[in-house]
């Protein structure tokens, strides 16, 4: 079993019942093919593609994490390649090691119209209060031990 | 020449010392760069859309291999352009 990550872009013009629906084929294929879903992402929702696609200038973006066996991507490439519906897909291997570290700035909700604002940073860390707490009686204890 | 030792390269003549660049991912301790992050990515490319070199972006070959893979992952999902004009 390998980890996968997969982003394929749904034709705008398809109505939301039969995106759902197709979402869900894609997911039936890999989980029927001996995979597993870890994560389906529609966070990104519709999107401004950086180029037309045949003459489109939006899709739907869906991120879709999973795992499975070795051969699932080709057959599941195969399938996306024949829906029409399907404007582009990308399946890329997440090497173990590396797929800690994913710094990405989550979407709130696919917003319809106009550009989203950006998302609020995340809020800082609290300072670390602790170690300083623990440094301190040290000094304060040091000169005591060296008093006359 | 002994005069010479510890400045390795002679400076040119009225021009000013370039900066040595570091890496900037090498900086911000990233392992991997991610294709989707595309705020990132798009420092690493020309206003026409071109991946930068490596003697104007500064990063380290590590990174510049990576960079150049994640930018064209996300041009083939039109995440980023192949040319702007």
């Amino acid at each position: 079993m390998n980890r996968y990550e997969m982003i394929y872009i749904i034709d705008t013009g398809l109505e939301e019942a039969a995106r759902k629906e197709l979402i869900e084929k894609v997911s039936a294929l890999i989980a029927n093919n001996g995979g597993e879903i870890e994560k389906v992402d529609e966070t990104w929702g519709k999107r401004r593609l950086a180029y037309a696609i045949d003459y489109k200038t939006e899709g739907w973006y869906v991120l879709v994490n999973f795992k499975a066996p070795a051969e699932l991507p080709r057959e599941l490439e195969r399938n996306l390649q024949i829906n029409e519906n399907v404007l582009r897909y990308l399946v890329v291997k997440l090497e173990e090691k590396r797929s800690a570290v994913k710094p990405r700035a989550a979407r709130p909700a696919p917003v319809e119209e106009a550009p989203a604002e950006e998302a609020p940073v995340a809020e800082e860390a609290p300072a670390e209060a602790e170690p300083v707490a623990e440094v301190a009686p040290a000094m304060e204890a040091a000169p005591d031990t060296d008093a006359e | 020449m002994s005069e010479e030792r510890g400045e390795r390269r002679p400076r040119p003549r009225g021009g000013r010392r370039p900066r040595r660049k570091v890496c900037n991912f090498c900086v911000d301790k990233i392992e991997y760069i991610d294709y989707k992050d595309i705020n990132r990515l798009r420092r690493f490319t020309n206003e026409r859309g071109k991946i930068l070199p490596r003697r104007m972006s500064g990063n380290c070959a590590k990174h510049q291999r990576q960079l150049s893979e994640a930018i064209k992952r996300a041009r083939a999902i039109a995440l980023m352009p192949y040319t702007v004009d």
